[in-house]
């Protein structure tokens, strides 16, 4: 017996169903078509869904419906299919042919969104930021616009132009303030006033955005900006240790050796003993990525922990290791907002840069015994050689140098390790010299904000790395005695 | 118009009364001719003409005029039974005269045997005679359900009657007759007594009575001779009290007895078993009433508003101490923009002091042609939405009027501030109507509505009452929710605070006595304030002064409706003066950049001065007039840096309220924009 393939089926239960509804009028018939498109979408049924709303765009180009479909579509592809490239063309089309539509504005909006993504240096956000000026310009009553300056203000800033950007930042949320994009667009101006040197216009504005929306998620993000800042910044107080953390937790790890903030707040401890990342969440530890042994480096986005090794880097997503060259001494890696990875290599007098391609280049520098991000969208590294520490920018630039041991009682020699909390302070583990083993905390412009030696501390393990949480403490890696650290 | 018909109506009383005393002169006349002089065409001419002129009007005829009516007919039918020609005539007149009023007795000394004996017979071919007998008298006689005087005999025409007798304070008493030819029946009502009566004389007529909280009607008319020996011992004259107002029924027990009357005070009276048992009709001394009366003090800060009290015009505002009658009254001031409404009670010996402030009055037009399912429910909720709306006065156009003729009419008489109309979609099937809500000076906002939704208009509703603070308290510092911080803490304070106490960089721990958690809890605190509030930081109680600090209403705020928020504050306007007048100009800016009027709000904004520097200040002021200069385009270029630059000289200048991001960066990057 012949049977329809389940893939077949919904087409030709559509063909079935065309002659019928082809009798009615032609804007019933789109409408119909539409409407079909959606029932058939809410119930996954996506194969069925795009038949459906591809038959409409078939049917009746010219119906007000079309550029809903279109819209749909492309929607389709980029949150479910995941393929912005599938995206393009349909959007380009409700751009050509369906500008006057009331979809209009919510498609150039979705192209800019993916031009933003897809580009890979500042210069390829133009055409990204030339949609959402479109829709500002063309568009001025849709919701789309709140949207549309945030989004101008992210481009704006990742080519480094704070004051623009915090101008389309405070523009989404006070020209638009019913948009539902206002507690980004707070957040991420605060943080711009933050780049932009104005500390207490930043907390004002952390603590505006608790005040309106105190429910979202970035009420939540702003709580813990605001606490480290002031706590790092303004109250300063004296570190202290308060001995194993989390609470009563001795020799509960194999070899910990490297430590990492996730981006959700989550610490990341590179076991190695056991070869393998963890995430330590609400106190219990989870495997992350596949096993690395001898990793050296560790970074993660949202979903996935990158490991470098002397084979290469490792993470979930991939089958085998991607080589790094010939970097043999990874001091330190760092993923930028464009997707390219910065690699430090405690031997070579350059920074290494690999493209998301894997093309990879080299920056000038001295060579970095530690790497860090910085909000800024560069890098600080740690150069032992010449004893100084240097903030760079998204090109390599130096902006900032720091001698060791400026604003300190006695200089140091090393830095074994540098960690960064994303809110511009800068944690730098340092040994050597008269100031000896300790830690000390930077503020955006390199000053000094907080210090101590582990002597005055009372700690006598073997400290390898570190990393600044949430809470305005530093968690430090005891490799010798298996347990983790805190001080506040 | 109107005054017109009011001299109208004297003018035709006069006539009237004019009218009939000419018609009794005829009526006496007509006798007269005839008894003295004999002359019995004119006594006839001058009955015809008396008859003529009341059976035109014989439905509405008041007694006494029936009576003259039924003798002209007595004394026709005996002058024309005198001549041979006319005789025939003679008993149509009788015919008319039984049709009028059956029991009407023939004059024995006028009207001949034979005359007599004709009336007799023609009423005995259509009439019975039924013989009446109540006990007590003084009751109400309903014939067939209508009211009849009390006659001891009474012609009925044949055929099935019912007569019903009752009095207040007995069971009333009902008797039917089958009437027929030559018949003559009697009835005689006995009433039991079944509750005692109380008759009432009340002064002022038309007070309400009320028994035992329920009113039972109103004492009204005017008290007869009858009520001399009540009333002169009071030294009243009869005519100063009601009609005897009769309490029908009082059952057993004790009683309260309450006469409410506007102006008056309300006077209570107790009554007593006795009065209800025995059963016996009683009447009270006459019962005055004290006048009461309070007054009312109206002022407005907005000028040009008129009072009207109950739609009386009380006179221009502001009217201090106008004595006014004790009761409710719908207050209403009409400005002239905006208007004013409430419902007060004026208590006696008491002053109502009352600040009149002007809403915008919103005038809905209509909903426009376009049948569709659910209509008379969505239009019936369009005409109550002013029920839903406590911060406009709210208004519906004339009836008959179409919403674009009185959009016409409203606007060249600027009788209201906002209008909003209803224009049903035009689809193959409509489901959707559109709602323009709109400005006197064209702002609008058009709002798509489904019909047969549970409540289309709640949303709007909830909207259009929404009204964005422009000010509010605050201490001149900057106040974190830090965490781990036991309250609010401190960033950064101005010199006042400073001056008094505050420290920066440490929580405020209680405010006014009470422990404060966060700045939430402590602005609420301020907002109840009067004057200073005590402050506590752990180091000892500092007073610190509270101040006003501006704020700018929401953009793009998908909970406002801005054209009632432009109405309002267009006339919150109006009626202030100094900083705060130009902080509402900065808002009415604001809200005319919302309707990218940037043309306008530059007006607003070009002259308007704020001596404060921190906040919401002028350096705000003047951002805001370079946006709208960069927004009218390359031309004002000029224009636009030098509001850049003016705002720049205010570096603790802020957008949205005192803790909004400062203006300088972004007047800086305005001007570097605009290299």
């Amino acid at each position: 017996m012949f049977v329809l393939s389940s893939w077949f089926r919904p087409s030709a239960a559509l063909l079935c169903v065309l002659p019928a509804l082809a009798q009615t009028p032609d804007g019933d018939l789109a409408e119909r078509l539409y409407r079909s498109g959606e029932r058939a979408y809410s119930a996954k049924a996506y194969k069925e869904a795009l038949d459906t709303w591809s038959q409409l765009l078939q049917a009746d180009p010219k119906s007000e419906f079309a550029p809903m479909a279109l819209l749909r579509l492309a929607r389709h592809q980029v949150e479910i299919e995941h393929n912005p490239d599938g995206a393009m063309p349909i959007l380009d089309r409700l751009r050509s042919e369906y500008i006057k539509s009331p979809e209009a504005p919510e498609g150039l909006l979705l192209r800019g969104v993916l031009l933003a993504k897809q580009a890979r240096r500042p210069t390829e956000l133009k055409d990204a930021m030339a949609e959402f000026n479109r829709i500002l310009d063309l568009f001025p009553d849709a919701a789309a616009c709140g949207e549309a300056h945030f989004q101008l203000g992210l481009a704006w800033r990742d080519q480094g132009q704070w004051g623009r950007a915090l101008q389309q930042f405070v523009d989404a949320f006070r020209l638009h303030s019913g948009s539902a994009v206002v507690p980004q667009a707070m957040l991420e101006a605060a943080e711009t006033l933050d780049l932009m040197g104005d500390l207490p216009g930043c907390l004002q504005m952390l603590q505006r955005l608790r005040a309106e929306a105190p429910q979202s998620p970035q009420a939540q993000e702003a709580a813990w900006r605001m606490a480290v800042r002031v706590k790092h910044r303004l109250q300063k107080p004296p570190l202290k240790s308060e001995g194993a953390w989390p609470v009563g937790r001795t020799k509960w790890l194999k070899t910990p050796t490297l430590l990492s903030l996730a981006p959700d707040g989550d610490l990341l401890i590179f076991q190695n003993d056991l070869d393998r990342t963890f995430r330590l969440h609400e106190e219990v530890l989870t495997p992350v990525g596949p096993p690395a042994s001898g990793t050296r480096a560790l970074t993660s986005v949202p979903g996935s922990v990158w490991m470098l090794t002397k084979t290469g880097l490792m993470r979930a997503e991939a089958i085998a290791p991607q080589p790094l060259g010939t970097l043999a001494a990874i001091s330190g890696a760092v993923l930028d907002r464009w997707g390219n990875l910065w690699v430090a290599d405690a031997k070579t007098p350059a920074l290494t840069v690999f493209a998301p391609n894997w093309a990879s280049r080299t920056i000038a520098s001295p060579t970095a015994n530690a790497l860090a991000p910085l909000p800024t969208g560069g890098v600080a590294i740690a150069a032992d050689a010449d004893r100084k520490l240097l903030f760079l920018d998204t090109e390599g630039q130096p902006r900032t140098i720091i001698p060791y041991g400026k604003d300190l009682p006695a200089p140091f020699r090393y830095v074994t390790a540098l960690a960064a909390d994303g809110a511009g302070h800068l944690a730098a583990l340092v040994d050597g010299g008269d100031f000896g083993e300790g830690v000390v905390i930077y503020g955006p412009d390199g000053t000094v904000l907080r210090q101590a030696t582990f002597k005055a501390l009372g700690i006598t393990g073997r400290i390898t790395s570190l990393a600044l949480d949430h809470s305005g403490g530093v968690i430090l890696c005891d490799r010798r005695n298996d347990l983790l650290l805190r001080l506040n | 118009m109107r005054l017109r018909l009011l001299l109208a109506i004297p003018v035709f009383c006069v006539a009237l009364w004019g009218q009939d005393s000419a018609l009794k002169e005829t009526f006496l006349q007509a006798k007269t001719l005839w008894a003295t002089q004999g002359d019995r065409e004119g006594a006839t001419t001058r009955f015809d003409s008396v008859v003529a002129s009341l059976t035109s009007q014989q439905a509405t005829l008041e007694p006494e005029w029936i009576q003259v009516l039924c003798e002209s007919y007595n004394w026709l039918a005996v002058l024309d039974d005198r001549s041979a020609q006319n005789r025939p005539r003679a008993q149509v007149r009788l015919q008319a005269l039984m049709e009028l009023n059956p029991d009407f007795e023939l004059d024995r000394a006028l009207t001949s045997q034979r005359l007599l004996a004709l009336y007799d017979r023609m009423k005995g071919e259509k009439f019975a005679l039924v013989k009446l007998a109540y006990l007590p008298e003084g009751g109400r006689l309903l014939v067939d359900g209508k009211p009849t005087s009390l006659l001891p005999r009474r012609f009925l025409p044949f055929g099935l009657h019912k007569l019903s007798y009752s009095r207040p304070g007995y069971a009333g008493s009902e008797v039917t007759l089958e009437l027929g030819p030559r018949d003559v029946k009697a009835a005689d009502f006995k009433l039991t007594r079944t509750a005692s009566t109380i008759t009432l004389y009340v002064q002022p007529r038309d007070t309400e009575v009320l028994l035992d909280g329920q009113s039972i009607g109103f004492a009204i008319g005017q008290a007869g001779e009858n009520a001399a020996s009540l009333a002169l011992p009071l030294g009243l004259r009869p005519e100063d009290l009601s009609a005897p107002f009769v309490i029908p029924e009082l059952l057993p027990g004790k009683h309260r007895l309450e006469l409410r009357c506007a102006c008056f005070r309300t006077k209570i009276l107790e009554l007593g078993e006795d009065l209800a048992t025995p059963a016996t009709d009683h009447t009270l001394e006459p019962i005055r009433l004290e006048p009461s009366r309070g007054s009312v003090s109206i002022s407005s800060a907005w000028s040009g508003g008129e009072l009207f009290l109950s739609g009386q015009s009380r006179g221009l505002l502001p009217l201090a101490d106008l004595p006014v009658c004790s009761g409710t009254y719908d207050l209403l001031v009409v400005f002239p923009a905006g208007g004013f409404s409430r419902r007060i009670t004026v208590e006696d010996g008491k002053s109502l002091a009352i600040e009149a402030k002007p809403k915008p009055r919103l005038v809905f037009l209509g909903l426009e042609g376009g049948e569709f399912t659910g209509r008379s429910r969505f239009l019936s909720q369009l005409e109550a939405l002013g029920e839903r709306l406590p911060t406009l006065a709210f208004q519906a156009a004339r009836a008959g009027e179409t919403p674009g003729d009185a959009l016409v009419r409203l606007k060249a008489s600027r009788e209201a501030e906002l209008f909003l109309m209803a224009k049903p979609v035009q689809d193959k099937v409509i489901h959707r109507v559109e709602l323009v809500l709109s400005t006197l000076e064209g702002e609008e906002e058009r709002i798509l509505v489904k019909p047969l939704e549970q409540d289309p208009l709640g949303a709007l509703a909830v909207r259009i009452n929404h009204l964005p603070l422009i000010q509010r308290p605050g201490l001149g510092a900057t106040l974190l929710d830090v965490p781990g911080q036991p309250g609010p803490w401190v960033l950064a304070a101005s010199e006042a605070c400073f001056k008094a106490g505050l420290q920066p960089g440490r929580p405020i721990i209680k405010a006014q006595g009470k422990v404060v958690g966060t700045v939430l809890e402590l602005q609420e605190l301020l907002g109840t304030a009067k004057g200073p509030i005590s402050v506590d930081q752990g180091g000892g109680i500092m007073n610190l002064p509270v101040q006003m600090e501006g704020l700018e209403i929401p953009l793009g705020a998908s909970d406002l409706c801005y054209p009632a928020l432009l109405a309002h504050l267009r006339l919150l306007q109006a009626g202030t003066k100094g900083e705060e007048a130009t902080l509402i100009k900065l808002n009415v800016a604001l809200a005319l950049m919302q309707f990218r009027k940037y043309d306008k709000a530059i007006e607003l904004l070009r002259d308007a001065r704020l001596s404060i520097g921190r906040g919401v200040s002028q350096g705000t002021l003047d951002f805001h007039t370079g946006r709208c200069f960069i927004h009218l385009g390359a031309s004002y270029q000029s224009e636009a840096v030098q509001a850049f630059r003016q705002a720049l000289k205010y570096p603790q200048a802020t957008l949205q309220g005192p803790d909004g991001p400062l203006v300088a960066p972004m007047a800086r990057q305005a001007l570097e924009d605009l290299k």
